[in-house]
């Protein structure tokens, strides 16, 4: 009896670890993933799609782990320096000249798995290239477009943005917009940017340097601080901790001004929490015509990673067309992949005044928009320095000329 | 700081100002004699250092570890043009040379560090001393107010600036108030030149209560019999404070001082949350310039040469405070 019993027990404890080594088998393969995030809406759609791997590849997990915009550009580098990176980086086509070194070129992947990489935007795609080879699969790109609120415009009697509307026409529309103590426009740090190529001034050279203390590009710049200094028509917002685009979208979402630029990759943060109907249209054209700059990101995978073949299946998934579906119907993206982005139209969109003509027509004039290798100082810099031309405390010719000072130094 | 304030609530006030003395003043640790080295056996004092070596160990561990080691990494950092993502390479002194002679704006930096620490730490003190005073004469809700003037030194100061930055934010209320009033003022955080009085408020409605229950306790431990003894000779309540209650606090006043004006160069979390250094670099102090050219502009080793530069600085300010402490601060209650 005990001798059966032992035996039973044996024959138990024996089943039960084989049950546990199995379990330990399948045991999926973790890969890290760090991603920049703005709001909580924008964490459950990166969520959404790092457990889509886990459907489509069991053996790999995705962990997602999210940090604000400005930390995440903070975070990567000292990760990077210490050894810690995560499996996944992502990277923005700006700032893709700077942390390339530390990325892994997928050609040898592409070509390896026959990845068919024409499916995604040409221009991102070179966005996301240093000297000739990919460092990340795009999920997204978008030109910069005027977004507005229709009903301040109804209330206003303004007429709405046409897709060729001019600058002259939209400094109108922003003036009698402006009242009781609400904005038509908000000024950005960077915003200036589009704008000034609209007017034909060029903010990089030739070559690629910088090209703030260019006459052409400053007048540009205080034709814009203008707008906030003498014109009164956009609020001025102060130097602080918090993004100047994050505060202008949100006083946007407030109704406290009528309209502001961003990309299509910010509808999910205003869909849903505007209580008016929202329009888009290009940049008003300049001088030059309306010119606007086109950006975007994607995943790559890390060069000190030890997972990099889970980590390359992973980053098709993150880019792929289910993920891409989800992204553009969610308003985070407008697609990477050119057979997607009627999803962004169709669904993300569908109550969004002139969406589609307003992009098109931007998509048409817009230039990738080419950075310098140190652009997170040029960004921190004017984040810093811009307000001072904004609330009229300097020329904008002298903040430029700090900025071009700082960042060179 | 929560380091320095941590030790302060340990240590205690007076006997901190008293060790702060004794490393200058040798006079004050006369009382302490050392024993007769030839009373004490050579293998009683070999095993007592064995003993005592065990005794260091574990705070000695964590000092090495958490404060030597990355100090002496600083310093050696500093004489590099480490970029985060590149191998450091060995530059000499030069960070330092660019810092003092060719950095555009480090003047203005250090200049606005000074502006700070001197207008801080004296509002500080007087708000804090002035309240502690009032506080102590009260007959009830002694406890209720310090606790109420103390609730801010233990809330996140990111999450006090995010507050305040929409109170002074243009057309928020502190607009609307200096509005309804009629006062000359301009908005505070897009004026670059009052913009360091955004950052000094913030910093007092944060700070002042640490000083403030200093203070407070320190006028508590006053004998009655002493004030009793200056009513009866007709001291008015002013005389009573000027010339008995200042003396008597004298040591935790410096204590005091010493460590808000250590942690006033050190500023950070308020200007970077509230102004980011801005408008322009109205507000950009010592702490803050660290952080940009460490994590905006990726160049640590010149943050670290600006670290050594601060590190020099509150050096000296305490030395200096030191020694002035003898011209005023009274051990002998």
């Amino acid at each position: 009896m005990t001798t059966q019993r032992l035996l039973a027990t044996l024959a138990l404890s024996a089943s039960l670890f084989a049950i546990a080594s199995t379990t330990q088998a399948q045991e999926p393969t973790e890969v890290s993933w760090l991603m920049w995030s703005s709001s909580d809406e924008q964490t459950a759609a990166w969520q959404y799609v790092a457990d889509l791997v886990n459907k489509q590849h069991p053996d790999i997990k995705v962990q997602l782990q999210t940090t604000n915009w400005a930390d995440y550009w903070t975070k990567l580098p000292t990760l990077a320096a210490s050894g810690q990176l995560p499996d996944i980086v992502s990277l923005q086509s700006l700032r893709a000249p700077g942390f390339a070194q530390i990325m892994e070129p997928l050609d040898p992947y592409i070509e390896e798995t026959g990845f068919d990489i024409d499916a995604f935007d040409q221009s991102i795609i070179n966005g996301l290239s240093m000297d000739g080879s990919v460092f990340a699969l795009p999920y997204d790109f978008g030109p910069y477009v005027v977004y507005y609120n229709k009903d301040r415009f109804d209330e206003a009697g303004v007429p709405l943005p046409t897709v060729d509307w001019t600058y002259e026409e939209f400094l109108s529309a922003a003036r009698a917009l402006t009242k009781d103590g609400k904005y038509g426009f908000a000024v950005t740090a960077m915003g200036y940017i589009p704008f000034a190529l609209s007017d034909g001034a060029e903010y990089l050279t030739e070559d690629g340097e910088l090209n703030l203390d260019d006459p052409k590009l400053q007048a540009a710049f205080q034709k814009y601080a203008d707008l906030a200094a003498k014109e009164k028509v956009a609020p001025v917002i102060a130097a602080s901790g918090t993004m100047s685009t994050q505060i202008a979208s949100g006083r946007f979402q407030s109704g406290d001004v009528a309209m502001f630029t961003t990309g299509p990759w910010e509808l999910i943060n205003q869909k849903n929490k505007t209580d008016f109907t929202i329009g888009l249209a290009p940049i008003p054209a300049g001088k030059a015509g309306s010119i606007t700059t086109s950006a975007g990101s994607g995943f790559g995978i890390a060069k000190d990673s030890d997972k990099k073949d889970e980590a390359w299946k992973a980053i098709q998934v993150l880019t792929g067309p289910e993920a891409e579906q989800y992204l553009a119907s969610a308003g985070r993206a407008f697609t990477g992949r050119i057979a997607e982005q009627k999803y962004w139209y169709e669904n993300a969109a569908t109550d969004v005044v002139n969406a589609r003509p307003a992009l098109e027509a931007a998509l048409a004039n817009a230039v990738p928009f080419r950075t310098t290798p140190n652009w997170n100082s040029v960004e921190m810099l004017s984040e810093q320095y811009a307000p001072l031309a904004y609330s009229g405390a300097e020329s904008g010719a002298e903040v430029m000329d700090t900025i071009s000072t700082l960042v060179e130094e | 700081m929560s380091i320095a304030r941590d030790r302060a609530v340990a240590i205690g006030a007076r006997s901190a100002a008293n060790e702060l003395l004794a490393v200058t003043d040798p006079s004050a640790g006369a009382s302490r004699k050392p024993r007769p080295a030839a009373a004490v056996g050579y293998s009683r004092r070999r095993q007592d250092a064995h003993a005592a070596i065990w005794f260091l160990l574990p705070s000695l561990t964590g000092l090495t570890l958490f404060l030597i080691v990355p100090l002496a990494a600083s310093l050696a950092l500093s004489f590099t043009n480490w970029q985060l993502l590149a191998d450091p390479k060995f530059v000499g002194i030069s960070n330092y040379v660019r810092l003092l002679t060719f950095d555009p704006t480090f003047y203005r930096i250090l200049g606005n560090t000074v502006l700070y620490t001197f207008e801080y730490l004296t509002l500080n003190i007087i708000l804090s001393l002035g309240m502690a005073v009032w506080i102590s004469s009260l007959s009830w809700g002694k406890t209720l107010f310090r606790l109420v003037f103390f609730l801010p030194t233990f809330t996140p100061l990111i999450g006090v600036s995010l507050v305040w930055l929409l109170i002074f934010t243009p057309e928020g209320l502190m607009d609307w108030l200096v509005a309804s009033l009629h006062l000359p003022i301009p908005n505070l955080v897009t004026d670059p030149n009052w913009a360091m009085q955004a950052v000094i408020i913030v910093s007092l409605w944060a700070g002042f209560g640490y000083n403030l229950l200093l203070f407070g306790a320190a006028l508590e431990s006053i004998p009655q019999s002493y004030l009793d003894a200056a009513a009866i000779d007709g001291a008015s309540a002013w005389q009573r404070f000027w010339s008995i209650k200042l003396w008597l606090i004298s040591p935790t006043l410096f204590f005091g001082m010493v460590m808000t004006a250590i942690t006033a160069l050190q500023v950070f979390d308020q200007v970077y949350a509230l102004t980011r250094g801005g408008p322009g670099n109205a507000t950009a102090t010592l702490g803050f310039a660290i952080y940009n050219s460490g994590f905006t502009t990726y160049k640590m080793g010149y943050a670290a040469s600006i670290s050594w530069v601060l590190f020099v600085i509150i050096m000296a300010l305490t030395l200096v405070q030191l020694r002035l402490q003898r011209k005023w601060v009274h051990y002998d209650a």
